[in-house]
């Protein structure tokens, strides 16, 4: 009973933290209606890009405090949202889906080469912003750093929230992605709102990269992560903010019950399949996910 | 306040809607636009509020004014900030937003907290039915009920000439009538500028000071409400009065209108 709660507990802060990925993927997709294939790349950039400000720095003589390395990735961050959206998907407003999706793989295939290019192919140690160590509760042991993880998305998840429907750059990108014509008609400038969610999901996702990463390997595969988190923000619902945490919670307790009992059986392929098949489950029954938005249809 | 200079307007480059529309909007008047369908009535709104890029068209001769100020070709939202605001036609509320949303949507270029919230207030008095909605999602609501929040949505950005397209489409007579009490009332306490495409000629006629009739692409005739309700043309094809008042037809219409457009 104790290792089954042990195993319900980490399912469950990793699958939050899967949430908080998927978050990134529908910030993005409310304002652009753009899944964005290349998120994983997204996030290791991110990763990569606060190895610079901390370890890479220092390893060039030129040590900087934490807060200044964090604030400085957050900049390079926003710049690098922001030259996606301006240079990849701006030019590319009014065509097809097909077309996006191609230019996604591209994006996918770009920043794969362009971090190899920039940072090498070889891995390193993430920056150990976040305590490493194990929490005890009574007989439990939580991670720390997952824990921390977890309770930031959750927080992050109700900010989000308010932020889409009280203030009023909210309500400008919650109207950007019912309809741009309609949001256009009211002065809201879609371009802006769609630039806005592109540097929120950069930023988002280098979040969860120090989550998942922090003191642990950086390398390019940690990419996949993109692909894991795909499949619970479209459980989620693509446009549900709140969703997508809940759906992580399902997929990552699912995941963890299958390591546990289906991998021994099954040389370990059960846990690494199983969100695959949940996203399959939900596109063939219920395409909008857990609250996603259904398309309102009046008789 | 606003006019159309000789405009023309075209979709995807080719096919032509608009040919050389002219257009007066003066302070303080209640101006309808009429017209059979395909005509460009909702065309001409659009090239108003700077709407048609995204239906791939564009104004490529002629200028429109605002108050001295060329809007020809400027950003929708910076149209929007000069105080025209259009209500699109069939019902384009933010259908998974509450009404509340919704109508905060409308406000959110405005940073005066205070009079967002009395105006919040002044709209759910012209539509009593609103303070109900408020918390409801606006995609479930009744069509009368959406045109309110979306009426309402447009006020709570403070415009000075407000542009409805079709607002009495799909509703019933009564709900019409109501309408357009509200919208005559809300313009007279707003001392709004209002811009009206209608397809019910006759209450749009009888409310408005001033009236255009269009016709594939041009104005055809334009004058004053008594002028317009006296013309046997208006009479005859839109208000489908015979000479003598006894209704014609509707394919009698039809065919007057057919022959009309033969004779050129």
């Amino acid at each position: 009973m104790i290792e089954l709660v042990q195993i319900l507990i980490e399912g469950a802060l990793v699958g939050l933290v899967y949430g908080l990925v998927a978050i990134s993927f529908v910030v993005i997709y409310r304002a652009s209606k753009i899944i964005n294939l290349a998120q994983g790349e997204v996030l290791v950039f991110g990763a990569f890009l606060l190895w610079t400000f901390t370890e890479g720095a220092a390893g060039m003589g030129y040590p900087l405090p934490l807060p200044v390395a964090i604030a400085l990735t957050l900049a390079a961050c926003v710049a690098f949202g922001w030259t996606i959206e301006r240079s990849v998907f701006r030019p590319l407003i009014g065509q097809s889906g097909f077309t996006i999706f191609m230019a996604g793989v591209a994006l996918l295939i770009l920043l794969r080469g362009l971090a190899q290019l920039i940072w090498g192919a070889q891995s390193r140690s993430a920056p150990a912003i976040l305590p490493e160590g194990a929490l005890e509760l009574g007989p439990f042991l939580v991670n720390t750093r997952l824990l921390i993880g977890a309770v930031f998305t959750i927080v992050l998840t109700q900010a989000l929230h308010v932020f889409f429907t009280r203030s009023r750059l909210g309500l400008r990108l919650a109207a950007v992605a019912e309809d741009h014509t309609t949001a256009h008609s009211l002065g809201v400038s879609v371009r802006q709102a769609i630039a806005v969610a592109w540097i929120m999901g950069t930023v988002v996702a280098t979040a969860a990269a120090v989550v998942l990463l922090s003191g642990s390997i950086l390398s390019l595969e940690v990419a996949v992560i993109g692909f894991k988190a795909l499949p619970v923000a479209l459980l989620g619902g693509l446009e549900s903010i709140r969703g997508a945490p809940l759906a992580g919670l399902i997929i990552g307790i699912f995941e963890a019950l299958a390591s546990a009992y289906l991998d021994p059986l099954t040389n370990g392929a059960a846990s690494g399949l199983l969100p695959y098949v949940v996203m399959v489950a939900v596109l063939l029954i219920r395409p909008y996910g857990l609250f996603g938005w259904r398309k309102i249809e009046r008789l | 306040m606003l006019t159309l200079a000789n405009v023309d307007a075209v979709y995807g480059g080719v096919i032509q809607v608009l040919r050389s529309a002219n257009l007066e909007v003066r302070d303080g008047q209640m101006v309808a636009l009429l017209g059979a369908n395909g005509a460009g009535k909702t065309t001409t709104l659009k090239a108003i509020s700077g709407l048609l890029h995204a239906d791939h068209g564009s104004v490529t001769v002629g200028r429109i004014v605002l108050d001295g100020q060329d809007i020809t070709h400027a950003d929708p939202s910076d149209i929007v900030k000069a105080g025209v605001v259009q209500v699109l036609e069939g019902r384009k509320v933010l259908e998974h937003l509450t009404v509340h949303q919704n109508l905060m949507v409308g406000a959110h270029l405005r940073r005066d907290r205070a009079a967002v919230k009395s105006d919040l207030e002044r709209v759910c008095d012209y539509f009593p039915a609103l303070p109900e909605l408020l918390n409801r999602t606006a995609g479930y609501l009744s069509g009368g009920e959406m045109q309110m929040v979306l009426i309402g949505r447009a006020i709570m950005a403070r415009p000075r000439l407000l542009i409805l397209d079709e607002p009495s489409m799909g509703l019933a007579p009564i709900l019409t009538q109501q309408l357009f009490d509200t919208i005559a009332r809300i313009k007279k306490e707003e001392g709004l500028t209002v811009l009206m495409v209608e397809q019910n000629a006759r209450a749009a006629i009888e409310r408005c000071d001033y009236g255009y009739i269009m016709e594939r692409g041009r104005i055809v005739l334009h004058g004053s409400r008594q002028s317009l309700e006296g013309n046997q043309d208006v009479q005859e094809f839109y208000l489908g009065m015979g000479a003598g008042d006894e209704r014609v037809s509707y394919r009698d219409i039809k065919h007057y209108r057919r022959r009309k457009r033969w004779l050129g």
